[in-house]
């Protein structure tokens, strides 16, 4: 039972665990904020957010404009390392009473976020109802049943997963980008060679995580929780999805497993694929513009392969509000947030990162530029929008994919696990209070 | 000696008395407390008896844990005291040149974990590394032993030994300086070579020096986090998942408080064990000595 002197007892316990946990925001956790920080009669709005390299340059840079175009808010973004590093500091904060006002999630923790009452109900702010959204990147395309819920996020930083070739490779071995699951492994056949010193080029490389999973179960026609809220984890299409990853790394020996976890995974991808030695991988959308400032040869993308069908599922993050924030942090927040939205800094963000553009202007502009000829790397990741799987909204699907799923993923690439058994182990794991 | 009043001796024990309440005991209680529920720090916590243990002991994550974590401690314990010992023995000779290479390889103790663990991924790396670069010139490939389940802890375990012969090489070289030279000199009168010399005479007398070094390296390896966070966040396929960054992940990244406490709480036990069997063991070697 839930008691109040508990309730007492770990209200102060908790304070003091975040507080040793999170030693910079020890003398801040002593209770909600009540007034408003400002700073030269600006409301500040303190907005915590996760990008490296060029994409956390591009950020600050919109940020300075937004702060440089008015005189009644001001933003102040923090950098809080990777996502995964971001919101276990929001979780700390947050239960500690010294969250910041604005931040962004990735798309997976929105529901548990909501369960939990932490997110403002952005619905009832001027305009919220009306943003002219990529239907596929806003709350309700990008989960299931998600316009039911209240509106706790907008879209930010939106990105699907994508199939990247070094086109000179292709090209020698006289190949088109796969199209099917069987195409990927003749591809990935073909384009595999290995040197007299034992040194491979692999054909085909992506880390084993959930999400790209998750796109394989979508594309074998799964999906991970059943229309009656069981988590099936895509039943027979999420074994299968998984021996394919096994017979390609396994029995194959055409796929490389990028070594690391999370977002170190990506980054290995990334340099073996500029390092020319991988031919085909797949990562995000949001990689397109520095793979291809940065790649020696030609990069083109392509759909993800199918299946019995296309499918991909959505990824990147959503700005969210605080609801223990002072309600005139929130308001100012709101207006960061709008302005982010306007087509012009959508297109900024877009053109400058890879991310997807997440209003319809945004995307009528670019057309109308011609952005989209000149990029067509940017025109198969927009069009394979067609292919968005929702995510379910299940509080438990960030545990369930991160905790539950990816670990026995890795167990049955790298240590040749059972498929069946593990995702029989995994469903039963999911079912566990967390 | 007896006090002038009963009193007196809780005063010298106070202050640490206190200290050990309010960060050992106190902590160590509320995560007990805390594994009895499914908590996530954000929504009211839900009583769940032992389902956080079971949950953790399912499919025999636990167990696995624990072999890893007590795996990974006999590398390093094992791997320091040796290598430490060995350097301590080699270069316990006066000179600059011995001075530098002691300086040298204490100098990686001094370096911080973050360090070390960013250089050691840039030497392992399959690709751009020294191993990897080695590894194609024999002619065996590209070799990810941060990548492979079967060497990715052992891995791990070579950087934290590269860090710690350092500091074992300094304390072993303290303790020679305690072995008095007229007992050697003694035993090579009587004839014992080099070997029995050491065997005989340096080892006995280093015993109490070792037992130091393999506590401590013991305490260091059972807190290995950075280095795990760094190099491999617990991968691959969880084959550095250690105590320490299991409970980090439980806590901050699978949002379970229950779990995280739980595996606090067997953590404890097992460090117990550990310190019961190693204080048993002094004390039965102080008992035979005697």
């Amino acid at each position: 039972m839930y008691r109040h002197d508990v309730l007492a007892r770990r209200d102060l316990l908790r304070a003091c665990a975040s507080s040793l946990a999170l030693a910079p925001l020890a003398t801040a956790a002593c209770g909600h904020r009540t007034r408003p920080e400002h700073r030269d009669g600006r409301v500040v709005v303190t907005f915590w957010y996760a990008y490296g390299d060029l994409v956390r340059k591009v950020m600050l840079d919109l940020v300075a404009r937004f702060n440089a175009s008015q005189t009644r808010v001001f933003v102040e973004a923090v950098h809080q390392g990777d996502y995964y590093e971001c919101l276990a500091k929001l979780r700390t904060a947050l239960a500690a009473g010294a969250a910041p006002t604005l931040s962004h999630v990735v798309c997976e923790i929105i529901p548990y976020l909501a369960r939990a009452g932490v997110l403002e109900d952005l619905g009832g702010y001027e305009g919220a109802r009306l943003l002219p959204f990529v239907p596929a990147l806003e709350q309700r395309g990008t989960f299931a049943h998600g316009d039911a819920e209240p509106l706790v996020s907008i879209p930010f930083n939106r990105s699907t997963p994508i199939a990247f070739f070094n086109a000179r490779m292709l090209d020698e071995a006289h190949l088109a980008p796969p199209r099917t699951w069987d195409e990927l492994l003749d591809a990935a056949r073909a384009l595999t060679r290995r040197a007299a010193n034992g040194e491979v080029r692999w054909g085909f490389e992506v880390p084993i995580q959930g999400w790209y999973w998750l796109a394989m179960v979508g594309q074998a026609g799964g999906r991970l929780v059943e229309p009656d809220g069981r988590v099936s984890l895509g039943g027979d299409a999420g074994e299968k999805a998984l021996r394919l990853w096994q017979r390609m790394v396994r029995e194959e020996h055409v796929m490389r497993p990028p070594p690391g976890r999370d977002y170190q995974a990506w980054q290995s991808s990334n340099e073996s694929f500029l390092g020319g030695h991988i031919a085909m991988m797949w990562s995000s959308t949001a990689h397109v513009r520095y793979l291809e400032d940065n790649a020696h040869f030609p990069v083109v993308t392509a759909p993800l392969p199918r299946d019995v069908r296309a499918s991909v599922p959505t990824g990147g993050t959503m700005f969210v509000v605080m609801r223990a924030a002072p309600d005139e942090e929130k308001q100012a927040a709101w207006e960061f947030v709008r302005w982010m939205c306007d087509a012009e800094q959508t297109i900024a963000w877009s053109t400058r990162t890879g991310y997807m553009p997440v209003t319809r202007p945004a995307v009528e502009r670019l057309v109308e530029r011609g952005w989209y000829t000149k990029h067509p790397n940017d025109r198969v990741a927009y069009d394979q929008l067609a292919a968005v799987e929702p995510w379910p909204w299940s509080p438990d699907l960030f545990r369930v994919e991160r905790d539950v799923v990816e670990p026995r993923l890795e167990e049955g690439v790298l240590e040749g696990r059972d498929a069946h058994v593990l995702m029989d182990e995994a469903r039963d794991e999911a079912r566990r209070p967390a | 000696m007896t006090p002038r009043s009963t009193w007196h001796p809780w005063a010298m024990l106070g202050p640490t008395l206190a200290l050990l309440s309010v960060f050992f005991l106190l902590p160590i209680g509320v995560a007990a407390y805390e594994s009895l529920f499914s908590w996530d720090m954000l929504t009211p916590p839900r009583y769940v008896g032992t389902a956080n243990y079971a949950a953790l002991a399912a499919h025999g994550e636990l167990l696995r844990v624990a072999l890893r974590t007590l795996g990974y401690s006999v590398l390093v314990v094992a791997g320091t005291m040796t290598l430490g010992l060995g350097l301590a023995l080699l270069l316990d000779r006066p000179g600059r040149f011995f001075g530098f290479v002691r300086a040298s390889v204490f100098s990686a103790y001094v370096v911080s974990w973050v360090a070390v663990a960013l250089l050691w991924m840039w030497i392992l790396d399959g690709n751009s590394g020294a191993v990897g670069g080695l590894t194609r010139w024999l002619g065996l490939g590209t070799v990810s032993l941060l990548g492979d389940p079967r060497w990715a802890l052992p891995a791990l375990a070579v950087v934290a030994v590269w860090k710690l012969t350092g500091y074992a090489m300094i304390v072993f070289l303290a303790g020679l300086q305690g072995v008095p030279r007229s007992l050697l000199e003694a035993a090579a009168l009587d004839g014992a070579g080099p070997w029995a010399r050491f065997r005989h005479v340096t080892m006995p007398l280093l015993a109490p020096t070792a037992s130091f070094v393999a506590t401590t390296s013991l305490v260091t390896s059972f807190q290995a986090f950075d280095v795990v966070r760094i190099m491999t966040q617990g991968g691959p396929a969880r084959a550095t998942e250690l105590f320490v960054y299991a409970i980090y992940e439980q806590i901050f990244l699978n949002l379970s408080v229950g779990r995280a406490s739980a595996l606090t709480v067997v953590f404890f036990v097992l460090l117990l064990a550990v310190a019961g069997l190693q204080l048993r063991v002094w004390r039965a070697r102080a008992g035979a000595s005697r």
